[in-house]
C-alpha cells in the first residue's frame, strides 16, 4: 500500500516489478495517458531503492487502488456482495465496458481472473479489472482460465492471443464466481484438457453442472471453444437487451475419421493427438516412422488432401528405428503436430510455443537459467524448419508466416558465439523493455544504456569494474539497445587475454557511449578507467612519455569526461609508438655496446691499424725531413 | 714448410698484400730519379747508389704487410742523408772519392737510414698510444649516450627487466622447507 502525497486520500498501491518479467510498455503508456474506466490504471512509475534482502533498485508502478476488495479472495472465498443478480447486471456490464475500452486501444487484457476482479468501492456495485501491464499476456495464467487454443502452449509462451481470449477469460471468471469455487485449481492438466476437448470447456470446468437461465447462456457463449462461436461485445449487449438469440455452441470438427492409438490411448481429436505427440516427441517419432504415413493420413483425415508437396514438406521418413531418435525427428514430429493442429502452438522437443510468446518464454528461461529450454528455442530458430511449419499451416494460420518474418532479423544472432550476440542478444532484441539481467546488476535496474553508464559510475565508487564488458548479458544489452556496437565488442573479445589492451578498449568504448548519449561527467567511472589504465601507463617504457600521460590522465580524472580520456589520449597509438621507439632504442644501445667493447680493448703497436697509421706517420715525418734537408742542401742561405 | 705456410695464408689476405706491393711506386720513382740524376751528373749517381744501399737492400728483401710504408720511410730518411753529399759532388765533382770513402760521410748517410728504421719502429708505438687515448675519449662519449638512453627508457632497455635474480635456496646450500 502506498500513500499519494500530492493527492491525499486517493487510494493507490505500488507494485514492485520483478526484473526478469518483461512488462507491457505500450499498455502502460496507453493507460497512463488516457485511463480506461473499470480497469486498474497505472498512475506513474519509477525506480526505487527497496530493502529486499539488501538494498535493491526496482521498477515500482503506482496504480489506482480499488477499495471494495477482490471478487474472489485469496482465501478461496467469493466476496459476500457477489450474487447472481450482481453477476448478471453490474459485474458483466462493468467488465464488458473495461474489455471493450481496452480492445479499442488496440491490445488485449489477457489477465482476467476472479482474483483480479475488484469492487471499485466498498459500497458500490462497480467492478474493476486488475492491471494487465506487469506481465506478458497470459503469462502463467491458470490452464483452465485460458482459451483452449492458447492453453495448449507452455504457460510462459502463450503470446498476444486475440480479443476473443478476453471474452473466454471473462466467461470462465463468471463461472467460477457463480459456483463460488476456484474451478481452475486442483485439476490435472491432461485430464482437464481431455475433458475440455471432449465436452467443451464450459462443461469440463463446471464438472457437468448447469447454470440455468440467461446467465448460463451468456457464460456458455463466452466460454465457447471455437473463436468463431464465442460471444463478443455485441453479443453481450444483445444479451443485455434480451433481443439476441442465444447462440448455440457446437463442437467444431477436429475429429479424425478413425481413432489413432498412441501409447495405449485411442485419440479421435487431432488437437489431443498433437498434444500427446508433443508431450512425448521421441515416442511420437518412433510411432510416425513405424506407420505408412500417407495411408494413415488418407484413412484418418478423409477431408484433408495430402498433396505431394505437403507430404514432402512434412517429410515423415518411414522405417528405421535403428540408432534411436535423430535430431531431425523432433522437427518431423513438430511438423506433423502443426499439420494436426494448424492454429495451435509449435510443439517442439517437449515444449509448446506460440511464436509471439517466445520473448516471454525466453525471459523466463533466462530467469531460471534453464539452459535446456534456451537450447530448444535456439534449435527452433531454423529458418527452413519454420518455413516448413508455415507452409504446413498456411491455409488455416496466415499469421504464422508474418511472425516467422518478424523473427528473421533476430534469430540470426542466436547461434553466434560472439560477444554481443548469441541467445542473450535474442533475449534483449525480443524484449526491448527487459532490464539487463546480468548478475553484476542484480541490485540495480538497467533499462537503457544511459542507466547502465550511470549505474556503472555508481558501482565504480564502491568496487572494481574488472572485465565488465566481457559479460555476455551486458554486451548483448548494449548491442540490442545501441547501434553499430558489434564491431567494438568483437575488438573487446579479441583483447580479453590482453588486460592492457582490454583496458584501453574499454575506456574507448565507454568514452564513445558517453559522447553518443551526451552523458554528464562520470567521475567514478573515469577514475576507475584511469586506474585501470595505470597498468598500461606503467607498461610504457619511455619515462618522459609516461610522465606526460600520467599528468594528462590526472587531468582527465578530475574532469570525469571518459570521452576526453580517449580523444586526448589515444592509448592504443601511444602504446604502438612506445613499443616501436623502444625497439629502436634497444638497437641503438646494442650498437653502442658493441662499439664500446671494440674500443675497450688495449691497442698494441702490432695491431694492424696502429701499425699502418704509425708507419704512415713515420713516412710523413721522413718525407718532410727529406724535403727540408734537400731544400737546405740545394738552396743554402 | 714454406708450402704449408703459403696454404695457411687466406686467399683474400694474399690478394690484399699483393695489391699493396703492386701499388707502391717508390721503386720505379727511385730508379727514374737515379736515371735523371745520371743524365745531370754521373758522379752524383755513384754517391746516390752507394749512399742509398740500405734502401735498395730493404726494397729487395722486405716482406710482409706495410712493406711500402717501411721502404718509403727508410728511403726518405736515407735520401735526406744522401742529398747534402749529392749536392756537394755536383758542386765539386773531383771530391767524389774523398766523399765516398770518408767514414763520417758514410756514417751520416747510413745513420740517416738507421733513423728511418727507428721511425718504422717508433711510429706504430706512438700511433698505438694516440689511438688508445682517442678510444678512451670515444668510450666516454658512448657511456654518456648509453646512460641517456637508460634514463629515458629504464632498465628494460638493457634487457634487465627484473633486476639481478635472487639466487635460489638450493644454490645457497639451504634445505627446501617441508
Amino acid at each position: 500500500m502506498a500513500v499519494d502525497k500530492e493527492r491525499p486520500g486517493k487510494d493507490i498501491y505500488a507494485l514492485v516489478q520483478h526484473p526478469t518479467i518483461p512488462v507491457r510498455n505500450e499498455v502502460y503508456k496507453s493507460l497512463k495517458s488516457r485511463p480506461v474506466a473499470n480497469v486498474v490504471n497505472p498512475i506513474d512509475r519509477g525506480l526505487m531503492n527497496l530493502d529486499l534482502k539488501g538494498q535493491k533498485q526496482r521498477l515500482v508502478t503506482i496504480f489506482e487502488r480499488p477499495t471494495g476488495g477482490a471478487l474472489f479472495g485469496p482465501d478461496g472465498k467469493v466476496h459476500p456482495r457477489v450474487n447472481t443478480n450482481k453477476l448478471r447486471q453490474s459485474i458483466v456490464l462493468s467488465a464488458l465496458k473495461a474489455i471493450a475500452a481496452v480492445h479499442k486501444r488496440g491490445f488485449t487484457h489477457r489477465s482476467i481472473m476472479p482474483t483480479n476482479l475488484f469492487f471499485a468501492a466498498p459500497d458500490g456495485d462497480e467492478v474493476c479489472i486488475g492491471e494487465c501491464y506487469s506481465a506478458p499476456p497470459g503469462y502463467k495464467h491458470p490452464f483452465a482460465l485460458e482459451p483452449l487454443k492458447l492453453a495448449l502452449a507452455d504457460e510462459t509462451a502463450r503470446g498476444e492471443g486475440d480479443i476473443e481470449s478476453d471474452f473466454y477469460q471473462l466467461g470462465a471468471c463468471l463461472q467460477s464466481l457463480y459456483f463460488g469455487e476456484a474451478l481452475w485449481r486442483g485439476k490435472d492438466r491432461d485430464s482437464l484438457l481431455m475433458a475440455r476437448v471432449n465436452q467443451s470447456s464450459f462443461w469440463a470446468l463446471s464438472g457437468g453442472r448447469e447454470i440455468p437461465g440467461a446467465l448460463g447462456n451468456l457464460i456458455r457463449g463466452l466460454m465457447a471453444d471455437d473463436e468463431d462461436e464465442r460471444w463478443g461485445a455485441e453479443d453481450i449487449l444483445d444479451w443485455f437487451e434480451g433481443v439476441g438469440k442465444p447462440k448455440r455452441t457446437s463442437m467444431k470438427a477436429w475429429s479424425m475419421n478413425r481413432p489413432t492409438s498412441f501409447k495405449g490411448v485411442a485419440y479421435v481429436d487431432r488437437r489431443l493427438l498433437a498434444d500427446a505427440f508433443a508431450r512425448d516427441p521421441r515416442e511420437a517419432a518412433n510411432f510416425l516412422k513405424g506407420i505408412d504415413f500417407p495411408a494413415w493420413v488418407q484413412l484418418s483425415f478423409r477431408d484433408e488432401i495430402l498433396t505431394e508437396r505437403l507430404e514432402a514438406t512434412l517429410n515423415v521418413v518411414p522405417g528405421g528405428g535403428l540408432g534411436g531418435t535423430r535430431p531431425d525427428d523432433y522437427k518431423m514430429v513438430s511438423r506433423v503436430c502443426m499439420f494436426l493442429h494448424p492454429t495451435g502452438p509449435v510443439h517442439f522437443k517437449g515444449h509448446s510455443f506460440f511464436l509471439d510468446g517466445l520473448p516471454s518464454a525466453l525471459a523466463d528461461a533466462f530467469s531460471r537459467d534453464d539452459r535446456d529450454l534456451i537450447g530448444v528455442i535456439l534449435d527452433l530458430f531454423d529458418e527452413r524448419f519454420l518455413n516448413a511449419l508455415a507452409e504446413v499451416c498456411a491455409e488455416r494460420n496466415d499469421r504464422f508466416m508474418t511472425q516467422v518474418r518478424g523473427l528473421r532479423p533476430i534469430m540470426i544472432h542466436g547461434s553466434s558465439k560472439s560477444l554481443g550476440r548469441g541467445m542473450e542478444r535474442v533475449l534483449y532484441a525480443m524484449n526491448p523493455i527487459l532490464p539487463c539481467v546480468s548478475q553484476r546488476f542484480s541490485n540495480v535496474w538497467i533499462g537503457s544504456i544511459k542507466q547502465m553508464m550511470r549505474a556503472l559510475d555508481r558501482m565504480a565508487a564502491v568496487g572494481p569494474l574488472k572485465n565488465v564488458l566481457l559479460d555476455r548479458h551486458i554486451a548483448a544489452f548494449c548491442t540490442a539497445h545501441g547501434s553499430d556496437l558489434e564491431r567494438d565488442f568483437n575488438k573487446i573479445a579479441a583483447a580479453q587475454n590482453d588486460p592492457v589492451r582490454l583496458n584501453s578498449l574499454s575506456a574507448e568504448f565507454f568514452g564513445m557511449l558517453q559522447r553518443r548519449f551526451k552523458l554528464e561527467p562520470l567521475h567514478n567511472l573515469t577514475e576507475k578507467l584511469v586506474d585501470g589504465l595505470s597498468n598500461t601507463v606503467k607498461a610504457l617504457k619511455n619515462k618522459k612519455r609516461r610522465e606526460r600521460v600520467t599528468a594528462l590522465l590526472e587531468k582527465v580524472k578530475k574532469g570525469g569526461d571518459v570521452h576526453k580520456l580517449t580523444t586526448e589520449l589515444n592509448m592504443s597509438r601511444i602504446q604502438v609508438e612506445d613499443s616501436r621507439e623502444f625497439a629502436q632504442a634497444r638497437n641503438a644501445l646494442m650498437k653502442l655496446d658493441r662499439e664500446k667493447a671494440k674500443l675497450g680493448r688495449k691497442i698494441l703497436p702490432t695491431d694492424l691499424d696502429a701499425r699502418t697509421k704509425g708507419l704512415r706517420g713515420s713516412r710523413l715525418v721522413a718525407f718532410v725531413v727529406m724535403l727540408l734537408v734537400g731544400f737546405m742542401a740545394f738552396f743554402p742561405a | 714448410m714454406a708450402k704449408k705456410k703459403k696454404q695457411a695464408t687466406p686467399m683474400r689476405m694474399r690478394r690484399k698484400i699483393n695489391k699493396r706491393q703492386e701499388m707502391s711506386a717508390f721503386g720505379p720513382l727511385l730508379v727514374a730519379g737515379l736515371i735523371g740524376l745520371g743524365i745531370a751528373s754521373l758522379n752524383a749517381v755513384g754517391v746516390a747508389i752507394v749512399g742509398l744501399a740500405p734502401t735498395i737492400v730493404l726494397s729487395l728483401t722486405a716482406k710482409g704487410i706495410n712493406k711500402a710504408e717501411r721502404v718509403q720511410c727508410v728511403g726518405f730518411m736515407n735520401i735526406a742523408g744522401v742529398l747534402p753529399f749529392i749536392a756537394m759532388v755536383m758542386d765539386q765533382p773531383r771530391e767524389l772519392m774523398f766523399i765516398l770513402f770518408n767514414p763520417i760521410n758514410l756514417a751520416t748517410m747510413y745513420g740517416a737510414a738507421a733513423v728511418g728504421y727507428a721511425l718504422v719502429h717508433v711510429g706504430p708505438m706512438l700511433a698505438a698510444i694516440v689511438l688508445q687515448s682517442l678510444a678512451q675519449e670515444r668510450i666516454k662519449t658512448l657511456n654518456q649516450q648509453r646512460q641517456a638512453l637508460i634514463e629515458q627508457w629504464g632498465a628494460d632497455v638493457i634487457g634487465d627487466k627484473d633486476g639481478p635474480e635472487e639466487e635460489p635456496g638450493w644454490a645457497q646450500g639451504r634445505r627446501p622447507s617441508a
